[in-house]
């Protein structure tokens, strides 16, 4: 698993790439939470991310908690046919914006 | 065609759940499974393996502990079974998220009990079975069937 975190119009951009499972989940996290201290906003790009377990879960459930706090918006990227069925099966779907390309997370603040 | 069965035996730590990830999504690439019957599948079995390693293992204090998983398949379906002698758990037993849980809002809702719903509710049939000290977590796909929506 390899996570990529930058700011842009203090905007945060995840890009995770590899597996978030109990093992990586942590690390995810505490690059998310760490990193949105300054931002409001949070963009986190699935596109090359092929595996989510419920630990995965978890760490969307704590960003968003975090984000949604603050008033801002957190939204995902390239979430993929069988993610995205785990997170109708757990409910999670209806909370997140989900879109295609980072561009148009941004284009959406 | 008779039944097939190979057995590996994996330490019990975090780091083997990616290459059972990588081994299942091979044998269900051989045996025909679609994407979505794959994942599913890989999804069951990491959520009970990761619950047997933090919790079967972990928290009872048990180190170096071993698990076997044991791949069966014949022309009717793929059994996966995750056999192992850490602190007895039941997932049937389990209680899960309600459909009120699972509407809750997210900044309202238990952080618990996802992972053995996901895994009961990601394959065709699964079975708990404890014995000898045992347990045994089994979980089937099979072949003529799609996952239920």
């Amino acid at each position: 698993m390899q996570i990529d975190i930058k700011t842009e119009n203090s905007i945060l951009i995840v890009t995770i790439e590899g597996s978030i499972d109990s093992k990586t989940a942590s690390e995810v996290q505490q690059g998310i939470l760490e990193g949105s201290v300054g931002s409001d906003n949070v963009i986190i790009d699935l596109t090359k991310v092929d595996f989510v377990s419920s630990a995965g879960l978890r760490v969307l459930l704590m960003v968003y908690r975090q984000i949604k706090a603050k008033n801002g918006k957190v939204i995902l990227v390239g979430v993929s046919e069988e993610i995205s069925e785990v997170m109708s099966m757990t409910g999670f779907i209806n909370f997140f914006e989900i879109v295609d390309t980072v561009k148009t997370a941004l284009d959406s603040y | 065609m008779e039944t097939q069965t190979q057995t590996i035996t994996y330490t019990a730590s975090l780091d083997v759940l990616e290459p059972i990830r990588e081994l299942l999504t091979q044998t269900g690439q051989e045996v025909g499974l679609n994407k979505k019957q794959t994942y599913g599948l890989c999804l069951a079995v990491d959520e009970i393996a990761t619950n047997v390693i933090r919790h079967g293992y972990d928290e009872a204090g048990i180190t170096d502990g071993k698990f076997d998983l044991i791949i069966e398949k014949n022309e009717n379906q793929l059994a996966v079974t995750i056999v192992d002698e850490g602190r007895p758990f039941n997932p049937l037993e389990h209680n899960l998220p309600t459909e009120e849980d699972l509407s809750m809002p997210l900044e309202e809702r238990p952080i618990g009990g996802l992972g053995v719903m996901m895994a009961r509710q990601s394959v065709d049939e699964f079975n708990y079975e404890f014995s000898e000290n045992h347990n045994k977590n089994i979980f089937i796909v099979k072949f003529s069937n799609e996952i239920k929506e």
